[in-house]
């Protein structure tokens, strides 16, 4: 039996009437503003076990990418927990955050550290990082002047090579142009079949995950719907989607 | 909370350190003068002041251009940290957005570049004194405790800011004009205790902290004065309050803030 890589339980996100609002209005309407609270996720639990690879499904709006950035750590949940169980994480999304001010070798430095690396294996890994990401003498260039291509290609070029034990990717098995869409492409799938590698991916794309993917997370409006092997959900998922749009 | 606050620390340290070095790294490389303008910047301001000060005030005040060199100096680094703080987090948005990071570490990350850029101007207030022969008593080593006082009160009131700066959009103009009045109360190119007596005087000097820390530091250090040390005890308990306040405000919120940005 393989260990839980990931256990959620009851988990709970609000986006709650926490806005940015001016200093008349909380001045004024302090008593009044009772925005409704907007439950993105509603009390699910699930738990992946090491190595598997885990797709999530479901319309917009049902809450798959605030259940990523939950299990990033970036949402604290409001209600429920979401553990880890000490294996490092990072999320895969379109553009990574840098400091634009910085140059891109310095911005991999800083993610790496962020994804909970040490100084000196990042440095190892500084030349393959910039040799995928193809950037050439752009690494040395604040990242403000990169192009979106260019940004992207890096930012996966970090993640990528920066492996970490559980990878959550949104939406994004491919970036920049034509050549380097194929490079990324293999790079996933190579990183995907490591068996002691977690995944989660994002995705609305019906041939990836069930390319890729042991188990299917069908989400819909916060909750989950089911949660079973690829090919079940996946055409239960379309039956419904069809359905639904009748 | 003060477990996680150290643990976070530790643990986030050596990226504190990186980040800060990288911003003053990329400040060099995109300027002309280099590392220069940590140096002409401050000096050339302490200029101005000192134009309007001798021509418009007639000030006699001894060593006046380290005088106003040092309050120049000690304003600046926590007037710029305030304004900062607020805008922090939303700044930061493309990072923390993307990955887990203790948004203390933001804050940190601005005050080690601060106090790399305060050192500085303290290594030119060094010269100058050498220059003006300014003679030192041992009441110099009060720079101390009041440096903790000043760290304490402006890590106290970033936090705070950083925290309401998510949440009120035009909290940056109050603070703007707020900072402005507060420059000219606080007498950085003119002695209050010259210029302003009695209540008046007393109130500008010893309940603005920031007005006190200045006083304080130009009198232990330019004039080998003491410290009126009940009221530099009270400003470092007022900063302790304020930092514990700001450090529970950002923990019990830390991973919200994204929801909001």
């Amino acid at each position: 039996m393989r260990a839980d890589a990931i256990t959620v339980k009851d988990l709970k996100i609000v986006y709650r009437s926490l806005q940015s609002q001016s200093i008349k209005k909380s001045l004024f309407k302090a008593k009044k503003s009772k925005r409704g609270n907007f439950e993105a996720i509603k009390g699910i639990s699930f738990s992946i076990k090491e190595g598997e690879i885990v797709g999530i499904i479901g319309k917009n709006g049902s809450g798959k990418s605030t259940l990523l950035r939950a299990l990033a750590n970036i949402f604290a949940p409001d209600e429920g927990s979401i553990h880890i169980h000490e294996h490092t994480i990072s999320l895969m999304a379109i553009g990574v955050g840098f400091q634009p001010s910085l140059t891109g070798r310095e911005n991999i430095m800083l993610s790496g550290m962020l994804l909970g690396f040490e100084e000196e294996m990042i440095r190892k890994k500084m030349n393959e990082i910039i040799e995928f990401s193809e950037l050439g003498s752009f690494i040395d260039v604040p990242v403000k002047n990169y192009s979106s291509g260019m940004h992207s290609k890096l930012a996966f070029s970090i993640t990528s090579v920066l492996e970490t034990d559980i990878m959550l990717v949104d939406e994004v098995l491919s970036v920049g142009d034509a050549r380097f869409k194929k490079k990324s492409e293999e790079k996933m799938k190579s990183l995907i079949g490591d068996k002691h590698r977690t995944v989660v991916i994002v995705s609305h794309s019906i041939s990836t995950l069930s390319k890729l993917c042991d188990k299917v997370i069908w989400m819909h409006e916060g909750e989950i719907k089911m949660y079973d092997e690829t090919q079940k959900v996946l055409y239960e998922y379309l039956e419904f989607m069809g359905a639904d749009e009748k | 909370m003060l477990e996680k606050l150290v643990y976070d620390t530790k643990k986030y340290w050596k990226y504190t350190k990186y980040a800060a070095k990288s911003e003053l790294k990329s400040e060099v490389a995109n300027s002309h003068l280099n590392w220069l303008w940590w140096v002409l910047e401050p000096l050339l301001l302490m200029l101005v002041y000192l134009f309007i000060a001798v021509v418009a005030f007639k000030s006699t005040l001894k060593y006046f251009p380290i005088y106003i060199f040092l309050g120049l100096t000690l304003w600046n680094t926590w007037s710029g940290l305030l304004k900062n703080s607020l805008k922090l987090l939303k700044r930061n948005k493309g990072i923390i957005s993307k990955v887990y990071l203790p948004k203390l570490t933001l804050l940190f990350i601005r005050m080690l570049v601060s106090g790399f850029k305060m050192l500085i101007s303290f290594g030119i207030i060094i010269v100058m004194m050498i220059c003006w022969r300014v003679p030192v008593t041992w009441n110099i080593l009060y720079i101390i405790p009041l440096m903790m006082v000043l760290f304490l009160l402006t890590f106290g009131m970033c936090t705070i800011l950083m925290h309401y700066g998510v949440f009120i959009e035009d909290l940056s103009n109050v603070i703007n004009v707020g900072l402005k009045l507060l420059f000219y109360m606080t007498g950085i190119f003119y002695s209050l205790e010259e210029r302003v007596h009695g209540l008046l005087g007393n109130i500008l000097l010893y309940c603005n902290p920031i007005s006190f820390v200045i006083h304080s530091m130009r009198n232990v250090i330019l004039y080998g004065k003491s410290v009126n040390i009940w009221i530099m005890l009270f400003w470092g308990i007022v900063g302790i309050v304020l930092s514990v306040i700001g450090v529970k405000l950002i923990y019990k919120y830390e991973n919200s803030y994204v929801k909001v940005l």
